[in-house]
């Protein structure tokens, strides 16, 4: 396994101060991406996902918070323990990230050929010639039409779902190992999001890429993603093969997420009424507390006393199908 | 563009002219009788009312002004009422040290403050941003003619590096012009400093929290690219606006300072103009310095065309 993953977190902690206290925001999270692979990090807002995908490419703003343990390898190089002018070359060059906002990401006052090409630059040391040829070799990649003219555009020349296209060249002109992509989708019309999410997908197999795909949508982990991670309050709850989690989801919480997705093969009963979405109860727990047991079991209808006082262990239900829960069995039996 | 500049000159014509306007009639309705001083200290009524007859004083004040807004419109400012030399003239002569002291000024305060902002802003809350914030106040705080004395003590008077006062025209060489400029220029030019590099500093931090910047960083830029190309671009609009109207009031602010360092320039003109109520000069004067300002306004507006690409005309 460790030969084969080109990225491995493990025990991740990222921690925010604030007024109220320390933030956990990433809480012990481990996991890995292998060459070429499309990983998916599922969770409601505020659980650690975005905070996990920075703290990989250690953006995350020093004033306010740090990566206070764990070790993150990428090609076998810890990559904590890095000078930052190391990790200016590693960013953008062999991982590179794209971003929810492209609406806000692309700088305004900068033509999309200079924000490209500059990447080319700055990391395979080529002349602004050979980069501009690069970048609208890229456009093209990306097929956003008449490249040529669009290099010499500025962001607010084009619509929502050409600047994220704009944002994937850019993230991808470098060919880098692994690709972050953090909620690339959200922001974008529903047809646009099929368009990207594909683009995304036969880039990666053009170029195997591996992609971490973070997201809230389970319907997008459905379509593009091989492996799923689901995070609960900055910690792993559970982890499977996409085939896997969609066959059987073995915890609460993420059979709760599925629950909460509208869906159009249920029957409506006599009286032409569906069953109403299931929300999960509750809140997100307020991480500025340490979290005593499963972070959870406020929310949790299988809870007993031990999930109050214990944090469950990962532990494997079935082949590479790992989950956080004590009352597992239950959760299984009542499906 | 061009038909943008070319309303925009228009435009400045109602400006211009109601300038005048107030000019004209303020003087005349401020104390002071430019004739009473021409006559003497024991002038007697008849000698001060034939002063007055010679200089057309004594015709309606409407009929005055029609003259003079029909000289105006001809090019022709008038005549001083003490020296007899044509406004347009006595301005002309005293415009280059302005001039001179003005950009220099600026130029001293932008190199200054641009880069103090920019570091102040990358090192928010650390102790260089709180160095340069201090400084700033301290600069905005201190008045410019005791700035300039202390400078002159120091400088001019103890290490003699520089003359103590006088201007020297380009024409006289450009070290001697230079040098002559060096002390007036850092005296005035520090309250602008201190403003420009606040606002930069405040600009920068907007910007520096964007989600661009985050993607600069996200391509791992060398951190001067992600300051001065990435950062400073998209914050540069609020800095030329505090740079323009640093210039307009640069304009009036330099009076001071021409005193201090005894430079012969439109504003040591502008107090003795006024002092003597010579109404010909103090008008040309300020129709001068407004057209200058306006001017500045409208180089002002044109840059951020070139700042911004999503600002159009």
């Amino acid at each position: 396994m460790a030969e084969a993953s080109i990225l491995e977190v493990r025990d991740l902690h990222t921690q925010f101060r604030t007024l109220d206290g320390i933030v956990r925001a990433v809480d012990g999270v481990s996991f890995h991406v292998a060459r070429g692979e499309t990983l998916g990090i599922v969770g409601e807002s505020g659980c650690g996902k975005s905070v996990t995908a920075m703290s990989i490419l250690r953006l995350i703003p020093p004033e306010t918070g740090r990566i206070a343990s764990g070790s993150i390898k990428f090609e076998g190089e810890e990559l904590t323990t890095l000078s930052e002018e190391e990790m200016k070359r590693l960013r953008g060059h062999r991982i590179s990230m794209i971003f929810q906002e492209p609406m806000t990401s692309l700088n305004p006052v900068l033509t999309v050929g200079t924000q490209i090409a500059e990447n080319v630059v700055r990391h395979l040391n080529v002349p602004w010639s050979a980069a501009r040829d690069r970048a609208r070799e890229m456009l093209d990649l990306v097929r956003i039409a008449d490249a040529r003219r669009r290099l010499d555009e500025y962001p607010h020349q084009l619509s929502g779902g050409m600047r994220q296209r704009v944002m994937i060249a850019m993230a991808l002109s470098c060919d880098p190992q692994v690709l972050i992509a953090d909620e690339p989708t959200t922001a974008l019309d529903v047809t646009i999001q099929a368009q990207i999410l594909d683009l995304m997908i036969e880039l990666k197999e053009k170029t195997g890429t591996a992609i971490v795909l973070i997201t809230h949508d389970l319907g997008v982990v459905a379509e593009t993603t091989e492996r799923v991670v689901v995070m609960y309050a900055g910690r792993k709850v559970e982890e499977a093969s996409v085939e896997a989690l969609f066959a059987e989801p073995l915890h609460p919480y993420t059979r709760g997420l599925m629950r909460a997705i509208p869906r159009l093969d249920v029957e409506a009963d006599a009286a032409g009424t569906r069953p109403r979405l299931q929300e999960i109860p509750g809140l997100v727990p307020i991480l500025t507390k340490p979290i005593v047991g499963c972070a959870f079991a406020p929310r949790c209808g299988f809870a007993t006393d031990r999930c109050r006082s214990e944090a469950p262990p990962l532990v494997e239900g079935g082949a590479g199908h790992t989950v956080a829960c004590w009352e597992v069995e239950r959760v299984r039996a009542s499906a | 563009m061009t038909s943008y500049i070319v309303r925009r000159l228009f435009a400045t014509l109602p400006v211009m002219a109601v300038v005048a306007l107030f000019v004209f009639f303020l003087l005349r309705f401020a104390p002071g009788d430019p004739a009473a001083i021409i006559a003497g200290d024991d002038a007697t009524a008849e000698s001060i009312a034939a002063v007055r007859a010679k200089l057309g004083l004594d015709r309606p004040m409407v009929e005055q002004f029609v003259v003079w807004v029909g000289q105006l419109l001809q090019g022709d400012m008038g005549v001083s009422i003490f020296s007899n030399l044509a406004v347009t003239r006595l301005i002309a002569q005293r415009l280059e040290p302005t001039v001179a002291l003005t950009l220099s000024t600026l130029f001293v305060a932008v190199v200054l403050a641009v880069p103090i902002g920019v570091v102040a802003a990358w090192k928010a809350r650390k102790l260089v941003d709180r160095l340069a914030m201090a400084f700033a106040v301290l600069g905005f705080a201190m008045p410019t003619f005791v700035l300039a004395y202390i400078l002159i003590y120091f400088f001019a008077v103890q290490w003699q590096l520089l003359p103590v006062q006088g201007y020297a025209p380009i024409k006289q060489g450009f070290w001697p012009f230079v040098e002559s400029l060096i002390l007036p220029s850092v005296a005035l030019g520090i309250t602008y400093m201190a403003l420009i590099a606040r606002i930069t500093r405040a600009s920068m931090l907007e910007v520096l929290a964007q989600d661009y910047i985050r993607t600069a960083n996200s391509k791992g830029l060398a951190t001067d690219r992600v300051l001065l190309l990435h950062a400073l671009k998209n914050a540069a609009v609020p800095i030329v606006t505090v740079i323009g109207i640093g210039i307009a009031l640069l304009i009036s602010g330099v009076v001071i300072t021409e005193t201090v360092f005894n430079i012969p320039g439109l504003g040591r003109l502008t107090v003795d103009a006024v002092l003597k109520r010579d109404y010909p000069v103090v008008q040309g004067l300020i129709l001068v310095f407004a057209g200058a300002k306006v001017l500045v306004n409208l180089i002002i507006d044109i840059s951020y065309a070139f700042l911004d690409p999503r600002i159009r005309y």
